[in-house]
């Protein structure tokens, strides 16, 4: 267990590596860095923090109270027959307990808070620095991975803060008030309980760590339960239309016996390991009370002290497991802790320069490519130039259409002009500004984009329409509605504006999002705007809307636009046909068509096809 | 109640582990109890001075916790025998069910509905059944047995020492019932943040493209704030519970030095019986709280139960009549007897009064807008649905009348947007017929022109793909589809064309492979494009459910204008040049 729990890495071990050592440094002082990163964290709740130990303090001391009162009971006021002794040592018990209850309730309630707060104060960092970093970081990621460092990987933290700490605290507290107790009462008795601490903590810290095993593949195993019931019941139509039901029955039945067989491990761990806790729990009884009675015939030990060992017995062993219980959720908490922090330590790659100026408003729409060249490293860490040495000027307001098979560069292109990306040559002006020089917030208050897929967010249709220009008034969401002919659809809609659209607009259809993204659009009034037009074929009325309204949308604007549809690339200003990242032809529909180059032959292509 | 004793049947093949299990538990307890009684004799005899009788008894209690842990060994290894046993039959009867209900039934529950019954109501009953009868029973026994013992001690000093005992139960019960909504209503709010945060990483390039960062923000915080809310709720629950039950105890513990103290010191008790309640009451700690635990547990799995009887209790609708023959043998005519559909909760029938012939051998493509009944007419062929008026026959035989597997095996789908398991392509083309060859499913899928992309993934035949693979274009998966449907060899084949568009060349393998499918059997094409309708030697016209035209390309075009309208605006392809995008986790360009 080359384990962060394992102390300095100068450990009595032979003939380490070098590069295990460096391992191990390195891993100590991510460690370093976990906790300074945890301390900051907690830093603005100090005052609560500090008050939480002091109701620890007293919850703890309560609740080790009553072996040594029962104790003085039965010395002080029982044997020797003295009532008013036993009176007060009962108040004292009932007092102890009050107190428990009471720094209990304020330490849980602390622990709570603090530790929630501090979640909180963590989803936040994470999702601000998430959006403080370039899409090209998105683009390298996986979003589900991300996704998990805001929620599976918080959440690890949250048993770890609001469970761990605590238990860490108390456990060890008890466990040494409770040492120190017993060793107050007689040394020798003490010293023979003590000895069944080091049996119990390697017996439990070995359960741990052998069930964590047996425990990860009862989870594993019922994992692939479940993605396979999931997968069969979205699949249902396939089973079904091929009538195969009996074979997935089958494998369902292999799966469920392999999780129950992971989970027979650990039964026999389990079987193993609480009854054999319970045994030494008697065996350290008898011990003590075969010893420590022969003692109290001895005259040597009071008959109080060796009930109050055999009381404290039963506060040992809780103690010890829950410590050793710690271990896996330590282990975890910490893995979570360095996959959050290593996010939080990346730096975004694309920042406004220090001394950048704001874009004239309203901008006039110019758009020009010096030169531009867009280079990236594949995964073979080969350079590829998405785009080479792209030289072109955009006038204000006129429409261009960019054409080229998946990987020709029209994204790039479109996503050096939303300034997603620096080129890696050469520069992308708007206005005569070089982008890299201008703050990023001045563009794209005054650029539109509309993504082929229309990403909607759930909430009403009003926010999402509304989504660049919040303050919009009601009619104005109309007229942009109006603007793209979807205006229909939305007075339909049985809430009208303030219907839920549903996690991505899931409760429209995918021509009715298409309409809202461009009122989106719309509404904002961009000079310049990037479209990347749809491909999926929806019903004939609905396709007549789209393209009226994306006319609609193009107008009195710059537009570059990924085009599809031969109507769009038709009634474009200007085509722009892009292959291997070079600008291979430009010119109207008609004049590329004359020319008989590339657009020609894949017009041609096409032409062919359709007639067939 | 009635679905409580209804659990209990889930037992019922393994009662004899269950009896067991309690035997076990019983003489374990009778150890457990054994010890403090055993040690409070022991405390006397210390004060008595017999060195003897103290050694006796020490070995005594030595000897109660071997037998105490044999037992216990034996009856985890029982019961945890007996609660695997009823686990992995309770999932398997649930899936085995799901299995046999029509498709109606699906369509009308949610996927993840359902997934919530088979997993989380399934794990709830079972972890009842399972453990929970022993956490229920357990601590009961201990309780009672305990209460014996200490009555048989001193009544009176019992009665008052047991007082907090069943307000300890009690209130543990209430905390799991008050608790559990709350925590439910946590995991909700934490849901809600998930999906926030989801749909700003994968909307990342919108919310930057109209620079929102800091409205997103807002909107973000507001999702942590509520939970924090909730989790203060239930952590308010946590505090105020949690140590509430570990006071209680202590009052009793308080009592009995109090009462008991006197009753030593006035001889009534001996310091030995003393000390043994005093062993018996913190005995009892865990014993009380988890009692009331377990009787959360039972609640819990009952209504879990409810759920979980729910589906077990809904009788399959389409199930052929006990031992009804397989389909004729036949070269797949099809026929439409008069039939009409209504899908149960619609306002207007999907089908109406369909009567339609179609010879074997034959390719009909159907042709409609959005709605007009095309795709639930060809799912009517396989029995995916059944008709609510009228027949369906295939080679002379109603649908309903033959068993539904050897139908299905004749009749193949493919999709306009195919279903892949996450698994091999081979095992995906294979799906049909488990034990093809290699050979055959290359053949298969070379006769799809599939092949050679297939042969350009990185594993090859054995690349996984679907859900939890490699994602292909919608042109490949359906390739893949009709390469499955090809190898199924069916007698009537089912084609639901692409509403995806895919690029030239991908649309022309598709038609070469689709051609080629048809061969030699009987061809329902649901067409949205024209390049598609070529390929059917007859074209069904339907509108709002009903036939409203039949006839060929050139005979359709000047008798229906419907007809007319559809192949003027509707079916050109407007798609020009590009292929179709991979489906991308992130939206964007």
């Amino acid at each position: 267990m080359a384990g962060p729990i394992s102390g300095s890495p100068r450990g009595p071990r032979v003939a380490m590596s070098r590069e295990e050592l460096r391992r191990r440094m390195k891993q100590t002082g991510g460690r370093g860095r976990k906790i300074r990163g945890l301390l900051e964290l907690l830093k603005p709740y100090r005052g609560r923090v500090a008050l939480m130990f002091v109701a620890l303090i007293f919850a703890t001391a309560a609740s080790l109270a009553p072996p040594p009162l029962a104790k003085a009971a039965i010395d002080d006021g029982i044997v020797p027959g003295d009532l008013g002794t036993l009176d007060w040592v009962v108040a004292g018990f009932v007092i102890a307990a009050l107190t428990y209850w009471g720094a209990s309730y304020v330490q849980t309630y602390l622990v709570g808070w603090v530790g929630q707060r501090v979640l909180q104060d963590l989803r936040k960092k994470i999702f601000t620095h998430l959006q403080e970093m370039p899409v090209g970081f998105y683009e390298r990621r996986q979003a589900g991975v991300l996704i998990s460092r805001m929620t599976n990987d918080v959440e690890a933290l949250d048993s770890l803060v609001s469970d761990s700490v605590v238990t860490l605290f108390q456990a060890s507290l008890t466990l040494l008030g409770t040492i120190a107790i017993l060793a107050f009462l007689d040394l020798e008795l003490a010293a023979l309980t003590f000895l069944i601490f080091p049996v119990m903590f390697a017996a439990s810290l070995a359960f741990r760590i052998i069930s964590a095993d047996a425990y990860a593949r009862t989870r594993n195993t019922i994992g692939a339960i479940t993605g396979y019931l999931q997968e069969t019941l979205s699949g249902v139509r396939v089973v079904r239309a091929f009538g195969q039901e009996p074979r997935h029955l089958a494998r369902f039945r292999a799966l469920n016996l392999k999780n129950r067989d992971a989970n027979m491990t650990t039964v026999y761990l389990n079987a193993a390991y609480f009854p054999a806790v319970e045994f030494i729990s008697a065996v350290a009884t008898v011990g003590i009370l075969i010893y420590g009675g022969m003692q109290v015939i001895d005259g040597e030990v009071t008959v109080g002290v060796l009930v109050a060992f055999i009381a404290a017995l039963n506060g040992f062993f809780e103690p010890i497991q829950q410590l050793s219980q710690l271990y896996t959720q330590y282990q975890a908490g910490m893995a979570a802790l360095d996959k959050i922090f290593e996010l939080l330590d990346e730096q975004p790659d694309l920042v406004d320069a220090a001394d950048a100026v704001d874009l004239p408003s309203p901008l006039r729409g110019e758009i020009v490519f010096d030169g531009v060249t867009f280079s990236y490293r594949t995964e073979d860490d080969e350079i590829v130039n998405a785009l080479s040495d792209v030289e072109l000027t955009i006038p204000p307001g006129q429409t261009v259409a960019l054409v080229g098979a998946t990987g020709a560069g029209k994204s790039t292109f479109a996503k050096l002009v939303a300034r997603f990306y620096d080129p890696t040559a050469g520069a992308v002006l708007v206005d005569g500004v070089d982008l890299r020089r201008a703050r990023t917030d001045s563009l794209r208050s005054q650029m539109g984009i509309v993504p082929q897929e229309p990403f909607l967010f759930s909430g009403t249709l009003r926010e999402n329409v509304a989504f660049g220009r919040l303050e919009a008034r009601d009619d104005e969401v109309w007229t942009a509605l109006r603007g793209v002919g979807a205006d229909d659809f939305v007075r339909a809609l049985p809430d009208g504006l303030e219907t839920q659209i549903g996690e991505r607009g899931i409760s429209l259809s995918a021509g009715q999002r298409q309409l809202v993204a461009f009122a989106r659009a719309l509404i904002a009034d961009p000079r310049i705007l990037i479209l990347d037009e749809a491909t999926a074929n929806v019903d004939l009325h609905t396709e007549g809307k789209i393209e009226a309204g994306m006319r609609r949308l193009l107008a009195g604007r710059t537009a570059i636009v990924i085009a599809h549809r031969l109507s769009t690339i038709r009634q474009a200003g200007r085509i722009v046909v892009l292959d291997g990242g070079r600008v291979i032809e430009q010119g109207t529909h008609d004049e590329l068509v004359a020319a008989q180059g590339a657009y020609w032959r894949l017009y041609r292509d096409w032409a062919e096809n359709t007639a067939a | 109640m009635r679905t409580f004793t209804r659990l209990l049947t889930f037992l019922r093949p393994y009662r004899r582990g269950v009896i067991w299990s309690f035997v076990l538990a019983v003489l374990a307890m009778v150890a457990t109890v054994a010890i403090p009684w055993l040690t409070g004799r022991a405390i006397d005899e210390v004060r008595d001075g017999d060195q003897d009788q103290l050694v006796t008894l020490g070995l005594l209690i030595g000897a109660a916790g071997v037998f105490r842990l044999l037992l216990t060994v034996g009856r985890r290894l029982v019961a945890g025998r007996v609660s695997l046993g009823v686990e992995v039959d309770l999932r398997q009867r649930m899936y085995a069910h799901l299995q046999s209900l029509e498709l109606a039934f699906f369509d009308r529950q949610q996927t993840g509905q359902l997934m919530s019954r088979a997993t989380v109501d399934l794990q709830s009953v079972r972890f009842f059944l399972g453990y929970g009868l022993i956490f229920l029973s357990q601590p009961l026994l201990t309780i009672l047995v305990a209460a014996v013992a200490m009555m048989a001690i001193d009544p009176v000093l019992a009665l008052i020492t047991l007082a907090p005992v069943p307000i300890v139960v009690l209130v543990a019960f209430r905390y799991g019932k008050r608790s559990r909504p709350e925590l439910q209503e946590l995991q909700q709010r934490i849901g809600e943040l998930t999906a926030e945060a989801e749909e700003n990483i994968s909307g990342v390039r919108v919310v930057k493209a109209f620079a929102r960062e800091g409205r997103q923000l807002l909107r973000f915080e507001a999702s942590t704030r509520r939970v924090f809310t909730q989790a203060m709720v239930t952590t308010r629950q946590r505090a105020f519970y949690q140590p509430f039950i570990g006071f209680l105890p202590q009052l009793g513990l308080a009592a009995l030095l109090f009462v008991g103290g006197r009753r030593v010191i006035d001889g009534q008790l001996s310091l030995g019986q003393f000390t043994a309640f005093y062993t018996y009451l913190l005995m009892l700690l865990g014993p009380m709280r988890m009692l009331g635990m377990a009787l959360g547990l039972a609640q819990r799995a009952t209504a879990s139960g409810a759920r979980v009887f729910e589906i077990l209790d809904r009788a399959p609708e389409i199930v052929a009549p006990e031992g009804a023959p397989a389909l004729p043998p036949g070269s797949g005519a099809v026929r439409f007897d008069h039939v009409t559909l209504r899908y149960d909760g619609a306002n207007r029938d999907a089908l109406h009064d369909v009567d339609l012939e179609v010879a074997a051998g034959t390719t009909v493509a159907l042709v409609g807008a959005t709605g007009s009944g095309k795709t639930t007419l060809a799912q009517l062929i396989g029995r995916l649905y059944d008709p609510t008026e009228g027949r369906v026959l295939v080679d002379g035989a109603d649908v309903r009348s033959v068993d539904v597997v050897s139908l299905r095996r004749a009749v193949a789908i493919v999709d306009d947007d195919p279903f892949l398991f996450s698994d091999t392509v081979h095992a995906n083309i294979a799906y049909a017929r488990e034990d093809a060859s290699r050979e055959e499913v290359e053949e298969a899928a070379r006769r799809a022109q599939a092949h050679d992309f297939i042969a350009r993934l990185p594993e090859g035949y054995d690349t996984r793909v679907g859900e939890r693979g490699l994602t292909l274009s919608g042109g490949q998966r359906q390739r893949i589809a009709i390469a499955r449907a090809l190898l199924a060899d069916p007698r009537v084949l089912i084609l639901d064309d692409a509403t995806s568009s895919v690029d030239a060349s991908t649309e022309q393998s598709i038609k070469v492979a689709l051609r080629e499918a048809m061969e030699g059997r009987t061809t329902f094409v649901i067409a949205h494009r024209l390049s598609t309708i070529a390929l059917a030697s007859e074209i069904i016209v339907l509108e709002d459910g009903r036939v409203v035209a039949r006839g060929t390309h050139d005979e359709l075009l000047e008798i229906s204008p419907l007809y007319q309208e559809i192949v003027e605006k509707g079916l050109p392809d407007s798609v020009f040049l590009t292929e179709k995008p991979r489906e991308r986790k992130v939206a964007g360009f």
